[in-house]
């Protein structure tokens, strides 16, 4: 069992809601993807993505360039460093939690 | 979600080996005895069409996204490398079904039982390719080769033909495969858009 409850507190409860932990779960295993490629993978509505994507944004998790390409609205999306390594962190102490529960 | 869950892998590889096939039939029937040369520039004319289709078919339906270089190029470097071993091994089988004196020792290994060798190394190509990707319809065109290759050990048809039936199949599964992804992920309209405006 965990020692101390309040390790469950470590856990990054941005991350942790299931929609943003699928985003953010997408994106750690790829370099960039757009946001169909996503809306396609999470079956999610347009609207639903967007609003989580720019919680993640806000928080500085992922970065969004949205550009034209052949005269196309593109949105390309890919977790930054800080992401990446708050996914780590989330991943670890989601283990920890775990691992401290009695078998 | 596969990225080749939209047939034209399998459209473009159908293709390729009815080069093959061609080629070597050609040589059978004309003399041409550098058939080789059709598969080996097949890449340069058709990846620039494939990469095309991916982007007029493919990614306005299921977007896009692009994986790390790691990966890839661990991919690519198997890719390269079954080619080259590949194109060895057809080229070997082609200068040891002549009489040169040197290639004697190599003529008694391969032709005996060269459709067993080509059947049992394009079932391994491709399994390693299907596990590799993750795509099990590879595995399949591995048995249907060795299959075919090991009928043709013991039944007396021009090889060319071998390649012509495999290619065929597989460019009608590609076909199949991609009216399916058509079917099932139709052209949506405004979705970027809507996110242009709400991000």
């Amino acid at each position: 069992m965990s020692k101390n409850p309040s390790d469950l507190k470590t856990i990054d409860r941005l991350i942790h809601e299931p929609s943003r932990l699928m985003i953010m779960t997408q994106l750690y295993v790829v370099e960039s993807a757009d946001f169909l490629f996503l809306q396609h993978q999470l079956q999610m509505t347009p609207g639903n993505l967007s609003s989580h994507l720019s919680k993640l944004e806000t928080a500085g998790y992922v970065e969004i360039v949205k550009e034209f390409i052949e005269r196309k609205p593109h949105t390309a999306l890919k977790l930054t460093r800080k992401g990446r390594s708050a996914f780590k962190e989330y991943q670890q102490n989601l283990k920890q939690v775990f691992n401290d529960l009695p078998k | 979600m596969s990225y080749h869950q939209d047939g034209l892998l399998d459209i473009f590889v159908g293709v390729y080996v009815l080069s093959f096939g061609f080629g070597i039939l050609l040589m059978t029937v004309t003399e041409f005895s550098t058939w080789f040369v059709i598969p080996a520039i097949f890449p340069a004319i058709m990846v620039p069409i494939w990469v095309s289709a991916k982007k007029q078919i493919t990614m306005p339906r299921i977007g896009y996204v692009k994986f790390g270089s790691r990966g890839a190029n661990k991919l690519l470097a198997i890719f390269i490398g079954l080619m080259v071993a590949g194109l060895g091994v057809f080229m070997a089988f082609t200068f040891a079904s002549k009489s040169q004196a040197w290639a004697l020792t190599l003529r008694n290994l391969i032709i005996p039982n060269g459709m067993i060798i080509i059947g049992i190394s394009a079932a391994a190509i491709s399994s390693l390719f299907a596990y590799t990707m993750g795509l099990n319809r590879l595995y399949a065109y591995g048995i249907l080769t060795l299959v075919l290759f090991l009928t043709g050990h013991f039944i007396t048809i021009p090889f060319g033909y071998f390649l012509l039936t495999i290619g065929l199949v597989i460019i009608i599964n590609g076909f199949v495969l991609l009216m399916q992804f058509i079917r099932k992920h139709p052209l949506l309209q405004g979705d970027e858009t809507h996110v242009e405006k709400s991000l």
